[in-house]
């Protein structure tokens, strides 16, 4: 599959690293050539120098013969431009990264459509509903769903250590899972989930019955949707509170974005240390939203806004490092929640080790979205995200394929490889050892990084 | 340094020349020979492979830049190493240096041999150079680069190291996909070479054998004498300058110009005009040369016509093929060329410097550069008439960056130095000093080290086609393997080796 990605920002070059990875034929363009250098080196793609939105660059770039076309350059008129013009030329497919709402909007798609512009993507707002997500489920570290009707859940879910026996009369509930090995959880607690992987400090594992759930540990659960409120019960999560009360730090975009995904029924607010950007803030923001001009550091300030009493904490400036420094000390100070945007891929993995809580990046947001795109247009299986360094994928079973010949315990699948769950028939259902797999069914594999090539044959 | 994955990649390398020594086995077989000196090689290649498979197996599979560097230049020496053994056990070549360097000399396309008398040795040992040549030829690694993803083996860092010069254009967004286009090129010159060279009337292993090493810009052959003397054909001439030609382009606009049909690209190449300015302009030179050494003007009459023209004729074929065969660094001989006129000899020794087209088989400084030197040169004499002008350095219509330029320049002065420093050790060291005169020269020495950096073949002097370096110490050898291995890699991937930096964690 062939395809062009103009623009060689963040996002374009993120793109670009995943989707080679996936054995694409990348074409990478920019007008740049240091940035397009840079990568260059790197990556197995071909990058040329040449201003997306000209013609006979398009045509150098091959876009005749495209099957998707990505504009994600800084301007948004660009992209539309670009994309509607690699449309004109001959790309089958087009997406455009926008900066605009209203564009959004389904009323409006059709005069995209029209342009030749199938799918628009807004990082910012992709970002946004996942920040309001995780907000609701603020015991979760992170969540996806699967499926048509979005009943196959995963989750992520960090695991603390028991209180000890004193603390227990005032009400803080059991971790039930911690200390047990996998085996002993299914026969106490039944199989309504499926643990998939564990990532215990920087080391991802991918658990079989005999391994035991520490404390501190990240815990991957695949279950049915119905079946969260178990979850949190064994996870010992029953005493997180509903968030009423959130902070966003930093007035940028994405906060904006964020006020408007959030529900009505939050009190928020949103501290933001430029006078001017306050004053543009308070008429784009939701009425209920208070705006307050004051520096994200200025602990005395967060502290007059009752910093100790709000259920979720969310760090949006243009800093990773404020980010993650001021969710470490919001969580210090008892916010259960806390959210911080981290745009260094570098950064991703410290930031799980400092217990930052959810990790908010725009880019593999943006990425994934992607991703997903493809795997509905004409891909069999698609590498959809990635997880800790696990990979997880999407796989269609086909007609005779080796994976029906007999159930999932007696495939033989190599280590390092779990199937989680899969959707028959449009219902979700937990794949177990007795699963007899069919033709058609929708399977999520959760698979350790760089073993998705040898699932291929086992679904062939 | 990932040496695991090291160990692996070699492993996977040694498996492919393990098969080449089973092919050369196939055809002792077929003529008959004695080919027991081909099995204990390919067991041994083939036991080192597993054994390599073994210590690198669960490697790491991210491959940093040095490594790339680490693995070209290490597998060029671990294929010579492996491929002497033939050498060796077929009592072909006596002692270790001489059978290295003949090695090398293979898997370096340079075709400079140590083997006196070609004619007397079995055929697969003159197939096993021949192949050796033409592996060599389009780059182990960047025919690897097609198998190597298989294997999940980072294949970037490899390209960066391996495909040097100034600019490389990919054909295609993916590597392995340029390496199969490149080598499919590479494949179907060597078959039409093959035809071609049929049709002209030579046997099958002849012409074989003259393909492998014309379209790798080799120049190991399987007779020792002088082609025009073997064959008696000046049809096979021509079509060997032909392949020598065309495996002198870059390959990227070969594909281009053949499988795309853009013809107007291939004469509006800058590099390879070029080219072209630099063997026509030398073959008109020689041939005019030769053909006032060869008659008589002034006593010339009406009779003599047909007599001037079959000489002209021969001063043109003699000239064109010498030229090509030493520009393209391939180093066939239709002729003795050291026995021209001596005022040729500056123009041949700068022709065996001046190299082909980057991107191609050959070896040399290649045009690329000399296009862009000149670009710059007259930027700089426009510069002093317009101080305030802003020039860039274009060429085939796009910016060259000043990094590229300074880079090349880099280049120029270790290629100059690493020239001289070869002619000095040689100099020295290059015969016993109880040798005549006639035998060694200090512009011998000098030939000798710019046929080797060059992978050229023959050189100046007492070595050129006529005779074999087999004359020379081990030393020399060893220095000119070494210089070989430096030149065909384009210097900088085995110098990098060398600094302190790079053995830093």
């Amino acid at each position: 599959m062939k395809i062009i990605i103009a623009g060689a920002g963040a996002v374009g070059t993120h793109l670009a690293r995943l989707l080679s990875k996936e054995n694409m034929d990348v074409v990478l363009i920019d007008p740049d050539e240091d940035k397009l250098s840079k990568v260059n080196n790197d990556l197995d793609i071909m990058a040329i120098p040449i201003e997306p939105t000209s013609l006979s660059g398009l045509e150098h770039a091959g876009v005749e013969d495209a099957d998707l076309f990505i504009a994600v350059t800084p301007h948004e008129s660009k992209n539309l431009l670009c994309a509607a013009l690699a449309k004109k030329l001959g790309a089958k497919r087009t997406v455009a990264r926008i900066d605009n709402y209203e564009y959004m909007k389904p009323e409006n798609r059709q005069y995209f459509t029209e342009l030749g512009i199938e799918s628009l993507i807004y990082p910012e707002l992709l970002a946004a509903k996942e920040i309001a997500d995780s907000a609701q489920f603020s015991w979760v570290r992170q969540m996806w769903v699967f499926g048509e009707q979005k009943d196959l859940v995963l989750l992520s879910v960090k695991m603390h250590d028991n209180h000890p026996v004193a603390d227990k009369e005032i009400g803080n509930p059991d971790n039930l899972l911690v200390g047990h090995t996998l085996k002993e959880i299914g026969q106490k607690h039944g199989h309504a989930f499926h643990v998939v992987a564990i990532k215990r400090r920087s080391e991802t594992v991918m658990p079989y019955g005999d391994e035991m759930i520490l404390p501190r540990d990240l815990v991957f659960f695949m279950a049915n949707r119905e079946d969260i409120a178990t979850i949190r019960h064994l996870s010992g999560k029953d005493d997180y509170p509903q968030v009423r009360r959130a902070l966003i730090i930093g007035g940028g975009k994405l906060s904006v974005r964020a006020d408007w995904e959030l529900p009505d029924s939050m009190s928020l607010k949103i501290v933001e240390p430029s006078l001017e950007r306050c004053e543009q803030l308070g008429k784009m923001t939701k009425e209920r939203t208070l705006i307050i001009n004051g520096e994200s550091h200025d602990m005395d300030l967060l502290n007059d806004e009752g910093f100790g009493q709000l259920e979720a904490f969310i760090a949006l400036t243009p800093n990773d490092e404020e980010n993650i420094l001021a969710c470490v000390a919001a969580r210090r100070k008892g916010v259960r929640k806390t959210i911080a945007q981290v745009e260094n891929l570098d950064f991703l993995d410290m930031a799980e080790d400092l217990d930052v809580g959810t990790v908010i990046n725009k880019k593999q947001i943006a990425a994934s979205h992607i991703y997903r795109m493809l795997l509905k247009s004409d891909v069999d299986t698609m590498k959809m995200l990635t997880v800790a360094d696990a990979d997880v994928a999407e796989f269609v079973v086909k007609r005779g394929s080796r994976v029906t010949k007999s159930t999932v315990m007696k495939l033989g699948l190599p280590r390092g490889v779990n199937l989680g769950g899969m959707i028959r028939d449009g219902r979700a259902m937990l794949v177990g050892g007795e699963t007899q797999l069919q033709e058609g069914d929708r399977v999520v594999v959760f698979c350790m990084a760089g073993m998705l090539k040898r699932l291929d044959r086992y679904f062939k | 340094m990932n040496w695991k994955l090291i160990i692996k990649v070699i492993g996977i390398l040694l498996s492919i020349e393990a098969g080449l020594m089973a092919v050369c086995m196939l055809v002792g077989f077929c003529y008959g020979e004695c080919f027991y000196p081909f099995v204990w090689p390919t067991l041994g290649t083939c036991a080192v492979c597993l054994l390599c498979r073994l210590l690198g197996r669960n490697a790491p599979s991210s491959m940093s830049r040095k490594d790339g560097y680490l693995v070209v230049t290490l597998s060029w020496i671990a294929f010579s190493l492996a491929g002497m053994f033939p050498f060796l056990l077929s009592g072909s070549l006596p002692d270790v240096a001489s059978a290295f360097f003949e090695t090398m000399s293979g898997f370096t396309s340079t075709g400079a041999t140590v083997i006196d008398n070609c004619d007397a040795q079995p055929h697969s040992i003159l197939m096993w150079r021949s192949l050796s040549q033409w592996i060599g030829g389009i780059g182990i690694i960047f025919f690897t680069i097609a198998i190597l993803p298989a294997f999940g083996v980072g294949e970037v860092k490899l390209f960066a190291a391996e495909a040097t010069g100034p600019m490389h254009n990919k054909v295609h967004p993916r590597i392995s996909v340029t390496a199969k286009w490149i080598g499919s090129v590479y494949l179907l010159l060597t078959a039409l070479c093959i035809v071609s060279l049929l049709v002209c009337g030579m046997d099958v292993f002849d012409a074989v054998n003259y393909s492998f090493v014309t379209t790798a810009t080799g120049g190991f052959g399987t007779h020792s004498a002088m082609l025009h003397e073997v064959f008696h054909s000046p049809a096979i001439e021509y079509v060997l300058s032909f392949f020598m030609f065309i495996s002198g382009v870059n390959y990227t606009l070969i594909y281009y110009t053949i499988l795309r049909g853009h013809i107007r690209r291939f004469f509006h190449d800058a590099e390879l005009r070029c080219f072209i300015i630099i063997f026509c302009s030398i073959t008109l030179v020689c041939t005019l040369a030769l053909l006032s050494e060869r008659t008589d003007f002034a006593g010339l009459t009406i009779q003599d016509l047909p007599e001037f023209f079959s000489t002209l004729e021969l001063s043109f074929r003699e000239s064109l093929f010498t030229v090509l065969s030493l520009q393209t660094t391939t180093g066939l001989a239709s002729c003795d060329y050291t026995t021209w006129p001596i005022m040729l000899m500056p123009p041949l020794l700068f022709v065996m410097f001046a190299g082909a087209c980057s991107g191609s088989t050959s070896g040399g400084f290649k045009c690329v550069r000399w296009s862009i030197i000149f670009r710059f040169v007259r930027n700089e004499l426009r510069r002093i008439l317009h101080p305030r002008a802003v020039l860039p350095v274009r060429m085939n219509g796009q910016v060259i960056q000043p990094q590229v330029i300074h880079t090349l320049f880099a280049f120029v002065a270790l290629f100059t130095g690493s020239l001289f420093i070869g002619a000095f050790v040689l100099a020295f060291f290059g015969v016993s000093p109880d040798a005549p005169r006639e035998i060694f020269d200090y512009e011998d020495a000098l030939g000798l080290a710019m046929s080797s950096l060059s992978n050229v073949g023959p050189a100046m002097g007492y070595y050129g086609p006529a005779h074999s370096w087999a004359i020379l110490t081990p030393l020399a050898k060893w220095v000119c393997s070494a210089l070989m291995l430096v030149g065909r890699l384009e210097i900088f991937p085995v110098l990098v080796l060398f600094t302190r930096s790079f053995w830093k964690r």
